[in-house]
């Protein structure tokens, strides 16, 4: 990509990394979780724990931009505060649960500063942060139709405090701050999405990289021409449940049962558009589109 | 989008003929929103503050503005500030009491982000007990935050200061917020004379290239790029990194002060400072000061008066220059804690003769009358 | 007497255990101590820090130990690559301290040998890793076999204040432990059915490794 470039003079001395992002980065290339292995990532260390999933998850996430040459991600407190810096895109950390605020702020100047040029802006953050703390501003980001794309990795607890209840935790699971059982069940996120006129809503696994790769897609593509879109990634923080990384893949891996894909009628038409095909997850789902009433 | 003729912030403040008009505080605050050339403005409700936030939704409307919404809420609405600011677009906001209060964690961090916002705030009571009057009590809560700190007398200032804040706000070597504090219906309701400049003439619009952070907008890639540098230890980031991040953020405040010598012509507005009664003041105490000395120089009392025009950075070696000859210095202040006095305290070497008072709030009036009685009354304790 | 003791090692290897027993011991021997906190997001295999003060008067200082009369290293990378919050990893060192290191082998640098020297450093090699998994059956002793080789080395506190402090530790009462140090406690909680057993295998570590390092010093 030609705007992909080291500036002139600058070449001898900029690190092998940057070097590896200009060579052989995937600007402008439109590559997926399939080239994995192929190109220089986006990300490629962590500094989080062994066999987290909310590492491989982001880690499918970057590999599925359609334009990671102008994709911004709006990250907050919590694991990934910790693993931002990492990210070899424009990202930041937002006070804590305002990042869907945040977001919007950024898209809305993006669209002032660049009018004839796309930018696709993620937010990404945990269960806490979108669910508890964040509720109210994701939910207005939504009723307002911020061309957003909110993707929550849904491990079940907060796991960068030392691992205690949040509202997307199942009811009855005891945790640091739920020493007799959570005594509330878990949030319907994705029910509230819905409500809020959201025009992609889906919830995956990283156990499917694949399925997972194509409906980033699918959401930023979405949201770039009809209305906000959620992802709601649903997986475990090992270390908190106390369970190997092997333990911690297979707990992941059963939560395949909650696998689902829903389309406004806008957004589906528009998907299909794009793809020359009816919108099919390739688990053979039911895709759930909106009621006709 | 109106075709613009745009000006430097140079010609507009300081050169720029000027036309008498006759309007409240947040009108004028209006006026300099609308020549400031300014791109997303966010906004929530809360009052004084509300009309100038209808105000910027008619000036988008009509073209001055180019995106403009409603928050959920004020902690949101400046987090949606610092998204807006960080793409590199010049941003406006307001708020009142409660609701700086709400979104103090986003004040925090505005300078830090080194984001050039602008954002007046109207000065009312905080509960408890509830108020909606006015106050400058919420200068002492943003004291700290790294943020400058302009105080406004008049609607005139209101015209002025905000125009002067982004000129100072958005120089490279500067690039921190600015808040331009009133105190609450004494401005935004009062009807005044302010002289404005031209209205078909606008600010220059703001350049992220001259921005110290690289603006968040993904134009030059590859980047990998922390705009925050979160210390959590194990993400190797070193405290130094951070500690030195603050430092300069301090340092930055420091910077702006050639600028405003240059905007604000100074941090003072010095009158009769060879006075052996100096009243010293700020925001609209400033002009209820102004008129005590008046009444009393008509007595016979020798009084003269500093006007302090900004809050942070705070003209430590000016205050403390000028409180060296006076045998009473006296700080009326529209607040219950008398901050003013404190930082004043801080600065004197021979601060017993520093009194903090009238100190009128929960809406009241100080009176010029009261002022001086004050005066008269410490002159008697001090012979 | 006021020592100064810093332990640097892997985030996973017990380093702020190390520091709680022996701040314990230090107290069941009569003196004060207070061990400071690494606050940070725990993480696996990263840096980590651990802080103790020992001293005959009450102590009232706080935060890192910056400059230190005892270093422990728990893992040779802390030295041979770098992976330390302290650079080098005995900055601050007082002259004539221990330097305690887990390893099997020589790891420290010509230059940064010459320095120690000038420091008057007394250099004690523990291969504390290799007597853990010999005498406890697991790797995660090895912060035992430290304490073991450091008392060994320095009589910095009793070897029945280690016992008692060590008893307490694993002894069932509740422990306000950081979650990944929970987690911790859990696997050895499964491999030692009894805490009889897990405490006695801690103490063979300790005693082992206190008697390798007083053969050696004697030497």
């Amino acid at each position: 990509m030609d705007a992909v470039k080291i500036a002139p003079g600058f070449e001898k001395i900029m690190p092998q990394e940057y070097q590896d992002l200009v060579n052989d980065g995937p600007y402008g290339r439109n590559l997926s979780v399939k080239d994995l292995g192929t190109f220089k990532e986006l990300i490629d260390e962590h500094p989080l724990c062994a066999g987290c999933t909310l590492t491989l998850s982001l880690r499918i996430v970057l590999a599925s931009l359609p334009n990671p040459e102008n994709t911004l991600i709006v990250t907050c407190a919590g694991c990934f505060g910790v693993i931002h810096p990492q990210i070899s895109l424009h990202c930041t950390i937002a006070p804590f649960g305002t990042h869907n605020a945040f977001a919007s702020g950024l898209k809305r100047a993006l669209k002032v500063k660049f009018p004839n040029k796309n930018k696709d802006v993620i937010s990404m953050a945990g269960d806490g942060g979108f669910a508890d703390i964040g509720l109210s501003p994701t939910f207005h980001s939504w009723v307002r139709g911020e061309r957003l794309t909110s993707i929550m990795i849904d491990n079940e607890c907060y796991a960068n405090t030392g691992g205690q209840d949040s509202g997307m935790t199942p009811e009855g699971v005891v945790l640091n701050m739920s020493p007799l059982g959570k005594n509330f069940p878990k949030i319907e996120f994705a029910e509230l999405a819905k409500l809020a006129g959201c025009a992609y809503v889906a919830t995956a696994t990283p156990t499917n990289p694949r399925l997972l790769g194509q409906m980033v897609r699918r959401a930023i593509l979405v949201s770039r021409e009809v209305g906000p879109t959620v992802i709601r990634i649903a997986t475990v923080c090992q270390t908190n449940y106390k369970l190997s990384p092997i333990e911690g893949y297979n707990k992941a891996k059963s939560f395949e049962s909650q696998t689902f894909e829903y389309f406004t009628k806008e957004a589906q038409k528009y998907i299909e558009s794009i793809e020359k095909k009816s919108p099919k997850t390739e688990l053979n789902l039911e895709v759930g589109v909106e009621n006709e009433d | 989008m109106k075709e613009k003729k745009t000006v430097s912030p140079e010609y507009m403040i300081l050169e720029a003929p000027r036309e008498k008009k006759f309007m409240i505080g947040n009108e004028a605050l209006a006026e300099a929103v609308k020549r400031a050339n300014v791109d997303v403005v966010v906004v929530y409700p809360i009052t004084p503050q509300s009309e100038i936030s209808h105000l910027c939704g008619d000036l988008w409307v009509a073209g001055y503005i180019k995106d403009y919404y409603r928050g959920e809420d004020e902690l949101h609405v400046m987090a949606s500030m610092m998204g807006a600011a960080s793409a590199g677009v010049r941003t406006f906001t307001a708020t009142s009491g409660p609701g700086t209060l709400r979104a103090m964690e986003p004040f925090a961090c505005w300078a830090g982000y080194r984001l050039p916002i602008v954002c007046p705030i109207m000065g009312r009571g905080i509960g408890t007990p509830a108020n909606i009057q006015p106050d400058s009590v919420e200068i002492f809560y943003l004291l700290e935050t790294g943020m400058i700190i302009f105080h406004v007398e008049s609607p005139q200032d209101f015209f002025d200061m905000t125009l002067q804040a982004y000129a100072i706000a958005e120089q490279p070597d500067v690039h921190i917020p600015v808040i331009v504090f009133c105190d609450g219906f004494f401005v935004t309701h009062t009807r005044e004379i302010v002289e404005t400049t031209p209205d078909d003439e606008f600010l220059l619009p703001y350049n992220s290239n001259l921005s110290p952070v690289p603006a968040m907008d993904m134009e030059a890639v590859p980047v990998r790029m922390a705009r925050d540098c979160l210390v959590i230890k194990n993400n190797f980031i070193s405290y130094n990194a951070n500690a030195s991040w603050q430092q300069e953020v301090r340092a930055a405040q420091h910077r702006a002060r050639k600028y405003i010598d240059r905007f604000m012509g100074g941090p003072l507005e010095v009158i009769n400072p060879d006075a052996e009664v100096l009243l010293m003041a700020s925001g609209s105490a400033a002009a209820q000061a102004r008129v005590a000395m008046e009444i009393a120089q008509e007595e016979g009392i020798d009084v003269g008066m500093v006007k302090i025009k900004v809050i942070r950075p705070f003209p430590v070696a000016e205050i403390a220059k000028l409180c060296e000859k006076a045998k009473l210095i006296m700080v009326p202040e529209f607040n219950f804690i008398g901050w003013l006095a404190k930082e004043i305290k801080a600065v004197v070497n021979n601060n017993s003769k520093v009194f903090s008072g009238p100190n009128v709030f929960a809406g009241m009036t100080m009176p010029p009358e009261v002022i001086v009685d004050e005066i008269k009354k410490l002159l008697k304790l001090t012979k | 007497m006021k020592i100064n003791i810093r332990i640097s090692g892997l985030g996973g290897q017990g380093l702020v255990t190390a520091a709680n027993i022996l701040g314990r011991a230090a107290i069941y021997d009569g003196n004060y101590s207070s061990v400071a906190p690494f606050f940070g997001a725990e993480k696996r295999l990263a840096p980590t820090e651990s802080y103790v003060r020992i001293s005959s008067k009450k102590l009232y200082e706080k935060g890192e130990v910056t400059y230190p009369h005892i270093i422990v290293i728990f893992h040779p990378e802390v030295i041979t690559r770098g992976k330390c919050f302290t650079m080098p990893f005995y900055a601050g060192f007082q002259p004539n301290g221990w330097l305690i290191i887990n390893s099997e082998s020589l790891l420290i640098s010509e230059e940064d040998i010459e320095n120690l020297t000038k420091l008057n450093a007394r250099v004690v090699y523990v291969p504390a890793t290799k007597i853990a998994r010999e005498i406890a059956g697991t790797e995660l002793a090895t912060n035992m076999s430290l304490l073991g080789g450091l008392v060994g080395a320095t009589e910095l506190v009793t070897i029945d204040g280690l016992e008692k402090a060590i008893a307490q530790r694993y002894g069932g009462e509740k422990f306000v432990a950081s979650a990944t140090t929970a987690v911790l406690d859990d696997v050895l909680r499964k491999k030692y059915g009894e805490v009889q057993e897990l405490v006695g295998k801690n103490m063979a570590s300790v005693k082992k490794a206190y008697e390798f390092v007083k053969q050696n010093l004697e030497g």
